[in-house]
This record gives structure tokens, sequence and C-alpha cells, in this order.
């Protein structure tokens, strides 16, 4: 029984990290309608911030910086932002498909220079030398687990929070506005490339916390943990959760990753012994199943958005 | 209202999971041992690895199982993306309660299972594959506990006889293509410092990413340096892309390559008229009458020679495995069973070999309260204090039924080579 209590924190806080970032990308597409193909960058970025302004020395790359962890993971979540407002900057004008190839790119480029540029990350071999905070006091085991997971829930109801309020405020129904018609926002006296750009990079920073909090949790990041299954896998979750509702975001992120976990520990305790070298394509199979009958039958989401009428006027006659 | 129903479910599902359980254990009258993998099956090249990790928990199942019980090996995939790898492991120790992890293949999956799930739990952790130096170092830091163990040879035996060869063929200058991962930049590295070191000039050193349509740009920039030979740390998709147009180019049949090519993939797609003067690298099947029975087991079970990247390592490393868990005996924690590999990898212990025989009969040594010398399908296996192992190396060449040793260089002889 310890067991499964054991196992329950560890897949809790894995997906409520998922849930972070499926919460950032849904102020980004749920919200404003930018198509961001490129999570896994903004992900990667607080990962890679975080380990490496709060690791210790290492001979063989950058880092060693040692920061208090909370200014690590500030830090992580400022270099997803930085570099959130740089992309934002020469791409944002591009609309929806345009924006999908041009952020999915960049995700790539940002792997491949983690990939290879050694002195900064470590390579393909990956950034290490991070000591978990508070490890000394908790040690490794299932306090350490627990407490973390403590923290992580903390960060992803003050995230779900924040977006409520944030979609809820004029800004909120502005970012809509420009969702639905930017001329008409523009004629408005609004500045949609501004605002544009502030929910991409505000999106992006909640992509990195939930980043600096996966390289935390392992203390470790390599390359293979921003492959473009990552922006894929966010996707799905949103895509099924319900794309502009907030909690179908926290929603759609645990279902996805429970049937992304569960999936393969069913395979492997009932699929005959024979066809156990198949299970890891079946999973696939039935993953991709359930994403493609998602779109075709419930298109919205489980979790649709609710439309708000902000002022109820009288109907035009 | 959605939520009502989303409770519901979740109701349904945990009832239907506590059944399992509940099932599980009824069940469990015989004895069972489950062990857990978390390999990459859904790759291609993954499959192999663990079939092979299976046959020989059959194997072992065979000679009457391991510390008093059958053994399960509860498989799963690890996708090679690390969260679903370390939520498998994670699943596997805290669930099904494995004392034993065999996996992963990729180091970037088998770090983070290695760091965060099986040292913190005290699980052992037995790799087939991740050649990554960081373990190295890990293990070093002291921060393995002494839990984790690696079959595969560091990258450094197959560089410095990657390098030999180059020099015994008599080329003047090799351009090096490397898989870039962390396996391939490893090996890449290492190679052109050997072949530096033998006189030879590198005149080029290109990193190959995995998954593109050509690789034209890639090959042109080798090709442009003239170089004598080709040297390839690559897989066997990749390098059939690259060696075609290398020869497209006009590149010349100098070939050298890393183990990770010894396969009949690779072989049939580029076919035998070009690779007559190609030669391969390998960590050695040595000169133990259990790596040829390997070989010969390996071609009766599956019908097919054992060729594919990992696969002796992926038998040996599951051997050691149970091996370890007969030596620490009946419900022994992962951290005896970790303390055991060396009762069964013991240089002056009793010689058994690598098949089901050779399990039954390290049984009744070590029950007598022997040591055994595992002679495995790699070699006699001995890990250094870090878990690494070194090993024999293999020259080979590829025939029309598959491949051949062209020559044998002894562990003495790569100790020599791997220190300059």
């Amino acid at each position: 029984m310890t067991g499964i209590i054991s196992y329950l924190v560890f897949f809790t806080t894995m997906a409520s990290i998922l849930a972070i970032a499926t919460l950032g990308l849904n102020l980004q597409w749920g919200n404003t309608g930018l198509f961001n193909g490129g999570v896994a960058a903004f992900f990667g970025a607080g990962a890679y911030g975080t380990l490496l302004l709060g690791g210790t020395s290492q001979e063989d790359h950058l880092g060693g910086f040692e920061l208090p962890y909370v200014v690590a993971l500030a830090g992580g979540m400022a270099a997803a932002g930085i570099l959130a407002w740089v992309v934002g900057v020469l791409t944002l004008r591009m609309r929806r498909d345009y924006l999908a190839i041009s952020t999915f790119g960049m995700a790539i480029v940002f792997e491949n220079v983690m990939r290879n540029a050694e002195w900064l990350s470590g390579g393909a071999k990956g950034l290490r030398g991070f000591e978990r905070p508070l490890r000394d006091a908790l040690g490794d085991g299932f306090a350490y687990n627990a407490a973390f997971l403590a923290v992580v829930l903390v960060l992803l109801f003050a995230t779900y929070r924040f977006l409520q309020v944030l979609v809820r405020s004029p800004f909120g129904r502005l970012l809509r506005a420009i969702r639905e018609d930017e001329t008409a926002a523009r004629s408005l006296g609004k500045s949609p490339a501004r605002v544009r750009l502030t929910a991409f990079v505000t999106g992006s920073v909640i992509m990195g916390l939930a980043g600096g909090l996966y390289a935390t949790f392992y203390a470790f990041v390599s390359p293979q943990d921003v492959l473009p299954t990552l922006t894929f896998q966010i996707w799905a979750m949103l895509i099924v959760g319900g794309a502009g509702n907030n909690r179908g975001a926290v929603f759609g992120a645990f279902l996805i990753w429970a049937a992304w976990t569960a999936s393969g520990w069913l395979l492997s305790r009932f699929a005959p012994v024979d066809a156990q070298i198949y299970t890891g394509s079946i999973q696939y199979v039935l993953i991709g199943l359930v994403i493609v009958g998602m779109l075709l039958w419930r298109p919205q989401g489980l979790l649709p958005e609710r439309l708000v009428i902000s002022q109820s006027g009288q109907a035009p006659s | 209202m959605k939520y009502l129903t989303a409770n519901r479910y979740a109701l349904g599902l945990a009832t239907a999971l506590g059944i399992a359980l509940a099932a599980g254990s009824a069940s469990a009258q015989e004895c069972t041992t489950k062990i857990g993998a978390v390999l990459p099956t859904s790759v291609d090249w993954g499959k192999p690895i663990a079939e092979t990790a299976q046959y020989v928990v059959d194997q072992v199942n065979e000679a009457g199982g391991a510390a008093g019980c059958k053994i399960e090996m509860v498989l799963r995939d690890s996708q090679v993306d690390p969260k679903v790898g370390v939520d498998a492991a994670k699943a596997l120790v805290d669930i099904d309660g494995v004392q034993v992890l065999i996996g992963a293949v990729s180091s970037g999956v088998t770090m983070p299972i290695l760091t965060s799930v099986a040292v913190p739990a005290g699980v052992a952790e037995f790799s087939c594959c991740s050649s990554s130096g960081a373990f190295t170092k890990l293990a070093e830091e002291g921060k393995l506990k002494g839990l984790w163990f690696r079959t595969f040879a560091t990258s450094n035996v197959q560089a410095a006889v990657g390098a030999k060869v180059a020099k015994d063929q008599g080329y003047k200058s090799v351009a090096v293509l490397y898989k870039n991962d962390d396996w391939g930049q490893d090996i890449g590295k290492l190679v052109a410092g050997h072949l530096e070191a033998q006189g030879i000039k590198v005149t080029s050193l290109i990193a190959i990413n995995d998954g593109q349509p050509s690789y034209r740009a890639e090959v042109t920039e080798a090709i442009s340096g003239n170089p004598e030979a080709l040297y390839m740390a690559l897989y066997p998709t990749e390098g059939t892309s690259i060696v075609r147009d290398w020869l497209s180019l006009g590149g010349t049949q100098n070939m050298i390559g890393a183990n990770s090519l010894k396969s009949d993939e690779f072989r049939n797609n580029v076919g035998m008229q070009y690779l007559g003067s190609f030669r391969g690298t390998d960590t050695s099947s040595p000169r133990v009458a259990s790596a040829d029975a390997f070989v010969a087991q390996y071609k009766e079970h599956f019908g097919k020679e054992p060729n594919g990247p990992g696969l002796a390592n992926s038998y040996d490393a599951t051997m050691i495995a149970l091996l370890a868990m007969e030596a620490a005996g009946k419900d022994a924690k992962g951290a005896d069973i970790a303390a055991a590999v060396a009762r069964v990898t013991d240089p002056s212990g009793e010689p058994v070999t690598a098949d089901k025989d050779g399990f039954a009969k390290a049984k009744e040594i070590l029950a007598g309260g022997g040591n055994v010398l595992y002679q495995g399908a790699t070699g006699n296996v001995r890990f250094d204090a870090n878990g690494d192992v070194s090993a024999p190396a293999v020259v080979w060449t590829f025939t029309e039924e598959g491949t051949k040793e062209d020559s044998y260089i002894t562990l003495e002889e790569v100790g020599e080579l791997t220190a300059k």
C-alpha cells in the first residue's frame, strides 16, 4: 500500500508539472489563439536555466553559480521569458500555421543547441551536478517527494488562480477579442501586437516554471527531455482537456498523463508474455486513437470553454 | 455533472485496480519474484534487446528460477522519453516491488531513472547499453551507492581499437562521423583523439542527426577533406544513408564502423559488393566456450545471428542481475543484490557458462558458499568500483551470411591501447 501511495505521489507530481505547462499553453492558444509549436523550448529554457543557475560547479560545462533555489527557479522562468520575447518579436506577426511552423523550428533549434553546445549545456549527455533543495533535511525518499509534491501543487494552484483572474479581467477579454477578430480589436484602439507578445511571454514563463520544476524533480536534464514529443504531449493535454478552459487544461494534463502511463502499466500486466515486446507500439496506437477520437467527436475538449458575457445588454433589435 | 462522471470513472478505475492487485496476490502462492525492465521496445533496435533479456529470464526459470522463486520480468517501454521511462521505473519499484531494474538504453533516460528512482529506493540497476561518461563521474562522486552496473564497455575500448584498425590498414587520414547523441559524441571525440595519437590526420569530425531524409551536406563536407577512410559511429538507418551518399559522391570503400553497425539491415541495404574493405570493431566475444555458446543458443532460439547493438550486453546484464539475486538469497534487497555482484564475477571463482546449465551450476556453487566467475556473452565481465566494465575487443568484417571475426585483441592489448 505504501508503494502505491509513493507511486501516486510521484505520478501526481509529474502530472502537476505538466499541468502547469498546459496552463501556459492555454493562455497562448486557448485564450489568445497563438499556436505555439515550440512548447518544449520554453519548458527546456526553464529547465536548463534553473539547473545552470542553481547547480554546483562542473568541469565540462557552464554552471556552478549555486544560487539559492528560488532565485535559480526565477532565473529559469526569466530565461524562458527572454527566449519567448525574442521569438515573439520575430514571429508573432505571423498567423496560426506559420507561427506554429516557426515556433516548432525554434524548438528544434533549441534542442540542437543544447545537444551540441557542450560548454553550455553538457551536450547530449545532459546537465548534472544539481543538488535538490533541502535534500539534506528531507533525504531522498518518500518524505522528499511528498514535500516536493506539496510545493508543486501550491504552484499549480497559484498559476491556476493567476490565470483565472487574468482571463476574467479586461485584459483577458482583450485576449479573446484578439483571438476572435484582430481587426475589430484594433478598430477599438487596442494594440494587438503588444498584447499578443505579452500573452506569449507570460505563457512561456509559465512553461519555464514547469520546466524548472521538472528539472528540479530529476536533478538532471538532457536534450532528450526537450524533444518535440513533449510539445505534442502538452498539446494533446490541452486539446483533450478543453482549450480556453483552465480547469480543462489541468484536467486534460492529468487525464492524458494517466492514460499515457496507465496504458503502459496495464499492458505490462495483462498482455501475454509473447505480446509484451509489442506493448510499446500498441501503447502509441492507443494514445493516437484517443486523440483522434477526441478531435472527431469532441473537438471542444472534455471541459469546453465557457463563453462569458461580461455585460449583458439589450439584444439589438 | 462532468466532475461527477469523472469521479465515477476514477472510482471504477480504483476498483479495477484493487481487484487486479488482489488477483495478483492470490496467484502468488507458487512464489514469483519480479524484476523490472525499462527498455525502448517501441523502437526497432530496442525490441531485440528486450527479447534477449526475456530469453535470459526464461532460461533461468528452466533452471529452477533464482533465489528459490520463479522470475517474472515486467517489461515496460521507455519510449526513449525520460518522463515515460522514469514513471515506468517508479511504478515497477513502488507497485510491483522490484529490487532489480534492467535498463534503460539511452543515457538520457537511464540517468533520471538511476538518480530519482533506483538510488533513492535502494534498487540495483543493470544497464546493457548506456554509455555516457557521466555515470562514471557520478559513481566517483559516491552518489550511486554501488547500485549501478553496466555491461557496455566504456566507449574508449572501441575508440582505441578503431584507431588501431586505421593504423593497421595504413590509412593516413580519416573522416569521423558520429551519431549526435551522448554515445556518439563520446566515441567520436575519443576516436579522433586516438587517431591523432596514432599519427593519423582527422580530416573532419561531423555529428550526424537522426532521421534526416538526406545526409548529402554532411557527406560532402566529409569528402571535401579527401580522407583515405571513413570512420562511422552510427546506427544502421543513418549509416546506410550515409554510406549510399558517400559512395555515390565517389568516397572510398575504406570504412571502419563501431559495433552499432553490426547488423544485417546495414549489410543488406548497403550491399556486400561495397563492404569488402569494411572493418568493424566490437568489444569482444572472448576465447571462452560460453561466448560461442551464446551465439549458438541465440541462433537456435531466435533463428538468426545475434546481430544488432547491445544483444550480448543485454544478455549479460540480465544474467548477472539474476546470478546476483541467486547469490543474495531470497527476499534480498537491491543493495544486497548489488553487493552480491562481486560474488558472481569473482576472477578467482569457479567459471560458469552463459546459459541454462551455467546458471544451474552457479546455483550449486553459490549454495555451497563458493564464488563464481561468470563467463558471459561479452567476456569475463568484471566491474570496477564505478560499475564499469572493460573488455577485450574484436575486429570484424561482413560476410554473405553475417559477420566474421577478423582479429582478436586481448584485454591486455586493449589496456595498452586505451592507456595511450
